[in-house]
């Protein structure tokens, strides 16, 4: 509003007596108005044309000179490379550092060249601005209060009873508005609980090849997805995808209590999703039959039918049973006895 | 008329016989076309029925390497040593050819994983103990003629590769850490013929892929993938070590912040 410090503030000057005033005085009485002070002003070359003088100057101009070399550089980088690849042929692969080396070299050249102006060319100034005061002046905070009180008043918003109550229905209206629309996200998450396998769906490779026992070897896995039309989309594989493991000979399983027949001879079937935070778990080590998820560094024992041996996650991997149907395929006998993936809230179990 | 029923029977005879000969034929065509089209179509792992017995000559070479630089570990008969060498009955010619020619066997010490050296054997002395291994025990042959395939298959190398070895192997192959001091490899070094003997015998901890299950032709796909990666230059610059985001971000803190820290400081200092 006003400049209550106003110390620095010079005489008023009438406009006639402004105009009459030079260019640069007339720039230090606008500062003075602002409480600027120039404290220290220097020319760095008070003789104009002095050796030093050109030579700054030609500094100033290299510099520009490059920012305009670079800039020309990119742009018949840009038309003139070869940027498609090509097998077998690798010159491709200079395009983008060249774009990225010559742009660089134009964006510095007029960086250090605006910056070497202001150093070598323009006048050394010191200026000092006077700030404004820890707190408004007594007179402005008791009269803004005193505002915000009448406005209130002039409205009659406490005598108005009626519509104070209808404006306050609206606002309840309009809020509601702006919740409501978030309830249309809020589901029940059945799709965790259920997943595409059913009694009877074949395991498919990501190729969608039905898989025989024989396919596999001792110590082998594969990723498999349910057989079924949609069996490799997104929304399928997100919660259906299962690690088929046949272990080495030699290696027995403690199965969990109720779970005992759920693999096929030497094959175990389980979720790949880890239970701790949903990444996939598939480093196998075929020879201590660990699992391991890369994410948070979670092992799961097969030995012990999946159950977590280190790191976050708590729960065994939910385990998928499978057999071979009469055509010799591997076929789902159901689905998971329980939800995949990391815990929820409204988890069963 | 009466000769009538024997040129019947003649005719009859003489069809039947001819039906057959064709039908002869034509398996036979079709046999010889199938097994040619499949040759053509991919390297055929040598079977063992097919493949030329192995040169005595050379299972003898083999069997003396075997006496002078394995057999205190794995046995006399191969049946492994207790606490000290596992058995190599069934493990194949292409086991024993990715464990000696990357220097992997003979180990120096027992400890969480066999690590890649110096190879102790060449290239000859390597098939010779895998022809003698082979030759006793059987299990998964080394791979014959082209393996990688032509370049058509590099999109589907590499979504099989990242489906089934970029879990350890790494993105870029560059390999990783897996539970109590082992690791999953780099592929840098590993020529064709090491990363096909390595998925068809598993070597250590890594699991096995069969034929039946990740088949040649796919096999082809993903060793050329491999390859074409360790080949090709980084277009964006500098790899870093094709390790992902972390070391690039610590390069960018450390190197670019630190740079232009130190153009703040000679500015400042300057003037």
């Amino acid at each position: 509003m006003s400049h209550d410090s106003g110390t620095h503030r010079s005489q008023p000057l009438d406009v006639e007596e402004l105009e009459r005033l030079p260019m640069e005085e007339r720039a230090k009485v606008a500062s003075a108005v602002d409480g600027v002070n120039i404290v220290h002003r220097r020319e760095r070359f008070p003789v104009p044309g002095t050796k030093a003088e050109r030579r700054a100057e030609r500094a100033v101009a290299a510099c520009f000179l490059l920012t305009f070399l670079g800039a020309v550089a990119f742009t018949v980088a840009y038309v003139v490379l070869p940027w498609r690849y090509e097998s077998g042929n690798q010159s491709y692969a200079w395009f983008t550092p060249v774009l990225g080396l010559t742009m660089g070299l134009a964006l510095l050249g007029i960086g250090f060249g605006v910056v070497l102006w202001a150093k070598w060319l323009m006048p050394e100034e010191e200026t000092v601005q006077d700030r404004h005061g820890g707190r408004s002046p007594e007179l402005d905070r008791r009269t803004a209060a005193a505002v915000a009180v009448d406005g209130l008043a002039m409205t009659g918003l406490a005598r108005r009873s009626l519509l104070q109550k209808t404006l306050g229905l609206s606002a309840l209206a309009l809020g509601a508005l702006a919740v409501i629309p978030f309830g249309g996200l809020i589901k029940k998450p059945r799709g965790l609980v259920q997943t595409a396998w059913r009694d009877g769906v074949r395991l498919m490779t990501s190729d969608r090849r039905l898989i025989r026992p024989g396919d596999i070897q001792a110590g082998g896995i594969a990723t498999v997805f349910p057989a079924v039309q949609d069996g490799l989309t997104t929304q399928v594989v997100a919660d259906s995808v299962v690690l088929l493991i046949r272990l080495r000979p030699g290696q027995t399983v403690r199965a969990r209590p109720g779970q005992e027949d759920f693999g096929w001879q030497d094959y175990l079937a389980y979720s790949k999703i880890c239970t701790h935070a949903g990444c996939p778990a598939s480093l196998y080590e075929q020879q201590t039959g660990r699992l391991l998820c890369p994410c948070h560094q979670s092992q799961f024992d097969l030995l012990q039918d999946a159950t977590p041996v280190f790191g976050p996650a708590a729960r065994p991997l939910p385990k998928l049973a499978i057999t071979v149907d009469e055509e010799g395929y591997f076929v789902a006998r159901g689905d998971f006895p329980e939800p995949i993936g990391p815990s929820y809230w409204e988890r069963p179990s | 008329m009466t000769d009538r029923p024997s040129t019947v029977k003649g005719r009859r005879l003489r069809r039947r016989l001819s039906g057959a000969l064709a039908l002869a034929l034509a398996l036979g065509a079709v046999g010889v076309g199938y097994s040619t089209v499949a040759a053509a179509a991919a390297p055929k792992a040598r079977a063992a029925s097919d493949a030329p017995a192995a040169d005595p000559v050379e299972i003898r070479k083999g069997r003396q390497h075997y006496e002078q630089g394995c057999m205190t570990c794995h046995g006399q008969n191969l049946q492994g040593v207790q606490d000290r060498g596992p058995s190599l009955l069934g493990v194949g010619e292409a086991a024993v050819y990715f464990q000696v020619i990357t220097g992997r066997m003979p180990v120096a010490r027992q400890e969480a994983q066999a690590e890649r050296k110096q190879p102790k054997y060449d290239e000859a002395q390597t098939l010779q103990l895998a022809a003698y291994v082979q030759s006793v025990g059987g299990g998964p042959e080394l791979p014959t003629g082209d393996l990688r395939g032509d370049d058509s298959n590099l999109a589907e190398g590499g979504e099989l590769f990242r489906l089934n070895c970029a879990s350890c192997h790494n993105f870029a192959g560059r390999g990783g850490a897996l539970s109590a001091g082992k690791y999953a490899p780099s592929l840098d070094p590993s020529t064709d013929k090491v990363m096909w003997a390595a998925m068809l015998s598993g070597p250590q901890n890594m699991p096995v892929f069969s034929d039946n299950q990740i088949t040649e032709e796919q096999k082809q796909a993903i060793t050329n993938y491999i390859q074409t990666l360790n080949e090709e230059r980084d277009p964006g610059g500098s790899s870093i070590g094709r390790l992902g985001p972390v070391p690039e971000g610590l390069v960018i803190w450390v190197v670019g912040i630190g740079a232009i820290m130190l153009m703040i400081l000679w500015i400042g200092a300057k003037s």
